[in-house]
């Protein structure tokens, strides 16, 4: 009856045959119908929320239960609204690798993937979904092919296939005591086990879980990978994959299925306090534009995972809430380094200077990401922080709330660091002749920067539409397994 | 209309405008100067129909808007990015109004930060060498935005409600304390307060003059000073000679002694006027510490007179560096002449922050030293704050006196002697100003139309009869120049000076007034003191970024770039988790 979903896996899929079978010197063709089949998978959605059709369709097709939720569908917007802006951008970016279509081939792969991992009910399933947007994400960080490049995805992919296997083996140890791992029937099974399978399940769990989320202890594939990606792709790992293979697991595995106890709580909170300080003091540090991103991206899961940990109706809002913020924001300074890049040839701010009088829009979009990260109203970030931290001081943990503000000021300091040195400061003569960055990369960059002001501005409305359904989702816990009663998986 | 449609509009109007400045910018400067003018009269409709301290607040904040966009018409003129200039101030005064109507505290926090942001920008105007300067703006005014949030999550937890105000907490157990702490830090950022002032001179030195008159100088004071009025009062109940009192006193005082004897040794115009900035507010801190009406209502008309004076000064200052592009000390002189009524409007606009009579600087002053003497009995070191008070007061007119000797009155060269007076577009506001610091001393407006029925009517230990301290002041100034007449200085010769048969150019012997309190710098331990000030040891900033580099550095070891050590974490994290959920 309804094909929308199914639809939404197949399609990036029959983009992936599309690149394929196109010749290489066709970039513009290719890149025109990438956008066109983000646009539609984001239209879809947009649709599906529109007729309060998402309201948890289940449909069963080709063997595979699809389950919408409130929580799917945030993820969704998610996904396919940074898709869109990341291809808008990649239309004249990857001019410089001279074609695009390997590079599309990976993506829709990889958004394959995703599509399929936020619909599925069922944890194997769930795995090969995570595993299909994983690899494209390998070979994606690869994608410059230098040697940088190469020892970033080494690592990345060691840890990254480590997390994996800890969470397989997780899924495995269910399966084999509760039976099954539909998840509807790990919810209802979880709570009779024995104390130690629980625990053995919760820490491997967490381990790659945390990997995947880059929590502090292990986060370390992070900072490489993210720098030596592409910036689109740079874009679509902060802004997509860390959020969808990490935090959207966190909440459909540990909350939804395994009823997070509190101990698991603690510990995701500490995580997250850890990461926000982690993460801040390093981004402090680091000269290159885009490394100095990545650790802010520690830093800012740490606050979507220390809202989420806090398991209260406001904690929960709160962090989906930093989710759908820090996936415009992120996405477009990512896009905004890569603008630099591509135009000066250099990430490095003590090499750059004055670009404000030469590249107006980028700067703009910078000065917007900025101060949104930063959580200065009034852009959308600041919204999601004092929601956060007033969470934290409502469930009396005050040492996290002051390591929310700390990491707050940290982040600040990063970012108005590159604001001052690339863009304020006076201009190098080297830098003399620039000129803007590419039509189609500031308009992506303008848009995601309009966005960031516009969330901020009616974040009323996003909170109703989009984050309460979610937040709903999540805080419901185990009782997720009543909607899919009578699953036949 | 009613008042509440009036107060949306003046909250609305501009910052909705303000986006046509920006896509205008040839407009800009008129769509500001309409904006500003029907906010003054929206505002004064309001504070004629309810005069309150609120509506005090609107009224001086559309008036501010006003003259500073009058003054800019000229200042700016030759500058670029006038469209994002004037965008920026209909910003701020759209913020600022919602700040001071804000219900509850998301509102307060939302407007406090785009003020903050619109600081940051404005500051940024100043150019490539304004960009330090706005980071550490905005991470001093930005940062304790992100403090206050837990004050306000505290106060939420405390009274279950966003609203301002609704019952005050009394400050007896520690959250209570801790939400005050960090809700304060704020309002210190804003006004400037120690040590978290350090954006203040810093910016100074960079950004637009009308800038530091509107926003450090008027209306970041009135919404820092604001904050903290509603902190003391309405937010919480501090009682008399708590530990919480002492230390808003203690503060207050040592922002004014501190900052006045950093602004003694500038050499620089506009770095002495933001010290003097930074000073003055711990004159309010003081003020609204004391907790007795009579200080209260002193510290509240100081921060009105303050906003004169203060922006007369920069205006003043401003007037100057546009004449003569120049505003060290040094190289300035003779301008009296040749700018009279700059002269004359900086001259009363500097008796005034010296709080000599009849100006309204010493009607408020006056009025928080006998809070602090009405203190006396409940708080035993009374004196030590009322002592600090003083002396910074004379050592503001001992620096003022430098600055009108170094600009008008010593010996200029002919660069700066020539110049002209600027025009009537700058002029008008800083007369407005002094005159009004001239009014406000003899009929102290403020006071008695909503001051007073706030803190309600207070007492005078003292009495302070405008009429008769200008009769006496008058009296004064006749003797004194019948002294002149009849003494030897009139009829003083202007002779050649010769050293050793050789004529002695003016230059040489030009007395410039940088060096007037160059001996204070050489006082013993004062020395020391002055060293530490300027390897910025008070700067609270400073201090964070030497820390957040030393931390950086060490967690940045753990990233080492080994495989093995990061699957050493990644194994360790896992066994540490397992452990926690087995317990």
């Amino acid at each position: 009856m309804n094909l929308s979903l199914p639809i939404l896996i197949v399609a990036p899929l029959v983009g992936v045959l599309l690149f394929f079978v196109l010749p290489r010197r066709w970039p513009a063709v290719i890149g025109g119908l990438a956008l066109l089949i983000v646009g539609a998978c984001l239209a879809t959605e947009i649709t599906l929320y529109a007729f309060r059709l998402y309201n948890n369709i289940i449909v069963y097709n080709f063997g595979l239960a699809l389950i919408l939720d409130g929580l799917s569908h945030l993820m969704l917007v998610v996904i396919d609204g940074v898709a869109f802006f990341i291809t808008l951008y990649s239309l004249a970016y990857f001019s410089k690798y001279s074609e695009n279509k390997r590079f599309f081939i990976l993506f829709f792969l990889m958004l394959a993937g995703l599509h399929g991992l936020v619909l599925v009910s069922d944890l194997l399933r769930f795995y090969l979904f995570l595993e299909v947007s994983a690899l494209a994400a390998y070979a994606l960080v690869a994608y410059g092919s230098g040697k940088k490049e190469l020892e970033a995805t080494f690592k990345y992919f060691i840890l990254g296939e480590l997390a994996s296997i800890m969470i397989l083996l997780a899924i495995a140890i269910i399966h084999a005591t509760i039976g099954s791992t539909s998840m509807s029937e790990v919810a209802r099974g979880y709570a009779s086990l024995a104390p130690l399978t629980k625990a053995i399940i919760g820490c491997l769990l967490l381990g790659g879980i945390g990997t995947k989320t880059a929590l502090f202890p292990f986060h370390w594939w992070l900072p490489d990978a993210h720098t030596a990606a592409p910036a689109p792709v740079s874009a679509m790992l902060s802004g997509v994959i860390i959020k969808i293979l990490g935090i959207y697991a966190l909440a459909r595995i540990l909350f939804n299925c395994l009823g997070a106890s509190n101990q698991l709580l603690l510990v995701l909170g500490i995580l997250g306090g850890l990461s926000i300080l982690y993460g801040g003091f390093l981004a402090n540090r680091q000269n290159d534009m885009k490394r100095l991103m990545s650790y802010s991206s520690i830093s800012q899961i740490g606050y979507i995972v220390l809202g989420l940990s806090l398991a209260s109706p406001l904690g929960i809002m709160g962090g989906l809430f930093h989710l759908f913020n820090h996936a415009l924001m992120k996405p477009l300074l990512f896009l905004v380094s890569g603008a630099v890049e591509y135009q000066t040839g250099t990430r490095n701010l003590t090499e750059l200077g004055g670009l404000r009088q030469k590249m107006p829009v980028t700067s703009l979009g910078a000065l917007a990401g900025s101060l949104a990260i930063s959580g200065m109203p009034p852009f959308n970030g600041f919204w999601s922080k004092l929601f956060i931290i007033i969470a934290c001081v409502q469930a009396g943990h005050l040492w996290l709330a002051l390591a929310a503000v700390i990491g707050s000021l940290l982040t600040m300091a990063a970012f108005l660091k590159v604001m001052q040195l690339a863009f304020f400061s006076s201009l190098k003569d080297s830098l003399a002749r620039l000129t803007e960055a590419p039509l189609t990369m500031t308009l992506a960059m303008a848009g995601l920067a309009l966005l960031t002001l516009l969330g901020g501005l009616f974040f009323p409305i996003i909170i109703e539409k989009l984050i309460n359904p979610a937040a709903i989702t999540v805080l419901n816990g185990i009782g997720y397994s009543q909607m899919i009663t009578g699953g036949r998986l | 209309m009613d008042n509440n449609l009036i107060i949306q509009a003046i909250i609305t109007g501009p910052l909705l405008l303000s986006i046509f400045c920006f896509l205008w910018p040839r407009l800009a400067k008129w769509l500001a100067l309409l904006v500003a003018m029907a906010s003054l009269a929206g505002a004064a409709l309001v504070f004629f129909r309810a005069a309150t301290l609120a509506s005090g607040l609107l009224l001086a904040g559309a008036f501010f808007t006003l003259l500073v966009t009058v003054y800019s018409f000229d200042y700016m003129k030759e500058r670029g990015r006038q469209g994002e200039y004037y965008g920026y101030l209909l910003l701020t005064l759209g913020a600022f109004s919602s700040v001071v109507f804000a219900a509850d505290f998301l509102m307060l926090l939302f407007a406090w930060g785009i003020m903050g942001v619109a600081l940051y920008l404005l500051v940024g105007l100043g150019g490539p060498k304004a960009s330090s300067a706005a980071t550490k703006t905005l991470l001093l005014v930005g940062g304790s935005d992100a403090l206050m949030i837990i004050g306000i999550g505290l106060v939420v937890v405390l009274t279950r409600s966003f609203q301002i105000g609704s019952v005050p907490l009394p400050t007896d157990d520690p959250l209570a304390i801790m939400a005050f702490i960090c809700l304060a830090a704020g309002a210190f950022a804003k006004a400037g307060v120690m040590p978290l002032h350090g954006w203040i001179p810093d910016s100074a030195e960079v950004a637009p003059l009308p800038v530091m008159a509107y926003l450090p100088a008027a209306l970041d004071k009135l919404a820092g000073i604001y904050l903290l009025f509603r902190l003391c009062t309405d937010v919480f109940s501090i009682s008399l000679n708590s530990l919480l009192s002492n230390s808003l006193l203690a503060i207050g005082s040592f922002t004014i002694v501190a900052a006045v004897f950093a602004a003694m040794i500038q050499h620089d115009l506009k770095k002495l006027l933001s010290f003097h900035a930074v000073s003055q507010v711990g004159y309010m801190v003081v003020g609204i510490g004391t907790g007795m009406p009579l200080g209260i209502a002193g510290g509240l008309f100081h921060m009105f007179n303050h906003t004169l004076y203060k922006s007369c000064l920069f205006f003043s200052a401003g007037a100057v560096e546009s004449k003569t592009g120049e505003t060290d000390l040094d190289k300035l002189g003779g301008l009296a002449r040749s700018m009279p009524w700059t002269f004359l409007a900086t001259a009363m606009a500097a008796l005034a922050i010296s709080g000599v009579p009849p100006f309204n600087g010493f009607f408020s002053k006056w009025l928080i030293y006998q809070g602090l003497i009405e203190l006396a009995p409940l708080n035993p070191y009374w004196i030590i704050f009322l002592l600090a008070a003083m002396f910074g007061s004379a050592l503001t007119l001992a620096s003022f006196v430098k600055v009108i000797h170094a600009v008008f009155l010593g010996q200029g060269d002919k660069t700066t002697v020539s110049v002209k007076e600027v025009s009537f577009l700058m002029l008008w506001p800083m007369l407005t100003l002094a005159g009004l610091c001239l009014l406000f001393g003899l009929v102290p407006l403020p006071l008695n139309s909503f001051i007073y029925s706030l803190t309600g009517k207070v007492d005078f230990v003292g009495g302070w009869q405008p009429l008769v301290a200008i009769i006496f002041i008058l009296a004064s100034l006749v003797i004194g120049w019948l002294l002149y007449l009849v003494g030897q200085v009139a009829k003083s010769q202007i002779k050649p000076v010769f050293i050793g048969g050789e004529l002695i150019s003016d230059e040489e012997t030009k007395v410039s007034g940088i060096n007037f309190y160059a001996e204070v710098r050489r006082w013993g331990w004062l020395e020391t003191i002055f060293g530490w000030g300027e390897k910025r040891y008070f700067d609270l900033s400073n201090w964070a970024g030497q820390l957040t580099g030393l931390l950086a550095d060490k967690l940045s070891r753990l990233q080492n770039g080994l495989l093995r050590s990061y699957l050493f974490w990644l194994a360790g994290g896992v066994v540490i988790i397992f452990f926690v959920l087995m317990k």
